[in-house]
């Protein structure tokens, strides 16, 4: 066997863009780069995303996940989840962030995860917490999943969401999409293989999408939370 | 139904709030309903808080915060990423985590009310969100809607059939449109509003009070 089955089914299964943790929401830069006219077509997106896949989630999101992960108990989950917070200067995406992480986490309490919900009562006494990747830790453990398992949901999903928001934004068709999703996961497979290292901090450097986010709440029309 | 407390388990020191989901066609009535239930549920001492979940703009919440008739920080708004069933059914999870914040921040509340996006008469609610939800159509977008047999007219707890004072401008015969609608629904309830001038909100606080939140 080439792989694990049950592992797949459960990569699957959480990496589904139908996965009800409210990705839909969540349009990551794509609404705001594009009402910016930033954004008009598939090769621009494809670079959006790429953007986002080597300078945002690779270098913070990821090494992020990965300290939750391996963090011992929930009191060093949340030291990790404090320093996204620090380390977001954008409040719209810091909001955006939590929203994102607390509507995952909720799933997994109402799914009885026992880390889920020993982390979901600190998330809830501190309105600082609760970050996307954080959260997809979290969660990722209560799954069963591998830290490299965990890895591959946390970055995927993220290119779905974008891919999806471009679509329902108009700004590409259904097997634009498809195309790319799969530049992206070429992408994100160069990405996973290399490991970052133990003592590799979180930075991003995304000025543009940044902007893009903060301006959210300027605009009379939008779709999406971020 | 949602009465899980924070960790988990059966809450013991207070009963979860109800939760009431308010959907319907885009301009039949929902936000001007929710302005009319507000007052009439606070009359009544019902401690409520409000979620908005708006397509794309925060029209309905802001219009509701500022009318003054609701302390502004009870008010929620959802952005729906252009999916409003999305939200309701097959994703509710963003509107579940408002309604569970709210009640976090305010612990006496009894009832939130969910207002949905406009959509089309496909709309239902998921019942992992809201535990009661009312489908609101009106006179003016035709008295052949509850003909249509739509999901939302036919499973909604309570079908509203708004702007009831346009009948006759529209060519409307509301009986007979009110007397299909409960044919179409097996005779579930049916009620008729204005809620331009308030008309007919009392019998919809009436069956809240009675079959949501059992005060009889």
């Amino acid at each position: 066997m080439l792989f694990d089955r049950s592992q797949a089914l459960a990569l699957l299964q959480l990496g589904d863009s139908a996965y009800p943790a409210g990705g839909f929401a969540f349009s990551w830069g794509i609404e705001g780069l594009a009402a910016d006219g930033m954004l008009a077509n598939r090769n621009e997106l494809d670079r959006v995303i790429a953007d986002q896949l080597t300078r945002r989630w690779a270098t913070m999101d990821r090494i992020l996940l990965r300290k939750a992960f391996q963090a011992m108990d929930c009191k060093a989950i949340a030291e990790v989840d404090r320093l996204t917070e620090a380390g977001t200067p954008s409040a719209e995406m810091r909001d955006g962030s939590r929203r994102a992480g607390r509507a995952l986490l909720g799933v997994w309490v109402k799914l009885e995860g026992p880390l889920s919900i020993a982390y979901r009562d600190r998330v809830s006494a501190d309105a600082r917490l609760g970050h996307l990747p954080i959260a997809q830790a979290v969660v990722g453990r209560d799954a069963g999943f591998s830290l490299d398992a965990a890895e591959l949901v946390s970055g995927w999903t993220l290119v779905t969401g974008l891919v999806s928001a471009a679509v329902r934004l108009g700004i590409i068709g259904h097997i634009e999409a498809q195309q790319s999703q799969a530049a992206a996961r070429g992408l994100l497979g160069e990405l996973l293989a290399d490991t970052p290292g133990a003592d590799a901090l979180p930075a991003s450097f995304t000025p543009f999408i940044d902007i893009a986010i903060s301006r959210g709440p300027l605009r009379h029309v939008r779709m999406f939370t971020t | 139904m949602n009465r899980l407390s924070l960790n988990g388990t059966m809450a013991k020191s207070r009963i979860a709030a109800a939760r009431v989901g308010i959907g319907g066609p885009v301009g039949s009535g929902k936000t001007a309903l929710v302005e009319r239930l507000i007052p009439a549920l606070l009359e009544r001492g019902v401690d409520i808080a409000v979620i908005t979940n708006d397509l794309v703009t925060a029209e309905d919440a802001e219009r509701i915060r500022r009318s003054g008739l609701i302390d502004p920080a009870r008010v929620s708004a959802v952005e729906a990423g252009a999916c409003p069933h999305t939200v309701i059914r097959e994703d509710p999870t963003l509107n579940i985590e408002a309604a569970d914040e709210l009640e976090r921040r305010f612990p006496g509340v009894e009832l939130i009310l969910l207002e949905s996006g406009g959509d089309n008469l496909a709309s239902t609610f998921s019942r992992d969100l809201t535990d009661f939800w009312m489908f609101v159509i009106d006179v003016a977008g035709g008295d052949d809607i509850p003909r249509k047999r739509g999901p939302g007219v036919i499973r909604a707890d309570l079908l509203v059939i708004n702007k009831v004072d346009l009948a006759p401008h529209v060519g409307v015969n509301i009986e007979r449109m009110r007397q299909e609608a409960l044919a179409v629904r097996g005779n579930r309830p049916v009620l008729l509003t204005n809620c331009r001038r308030g008309e007919g909100i009392d019998a919809i606080v009436d069956l809240l009070e009675r079959e949501v939140l059992f005060r009889t």
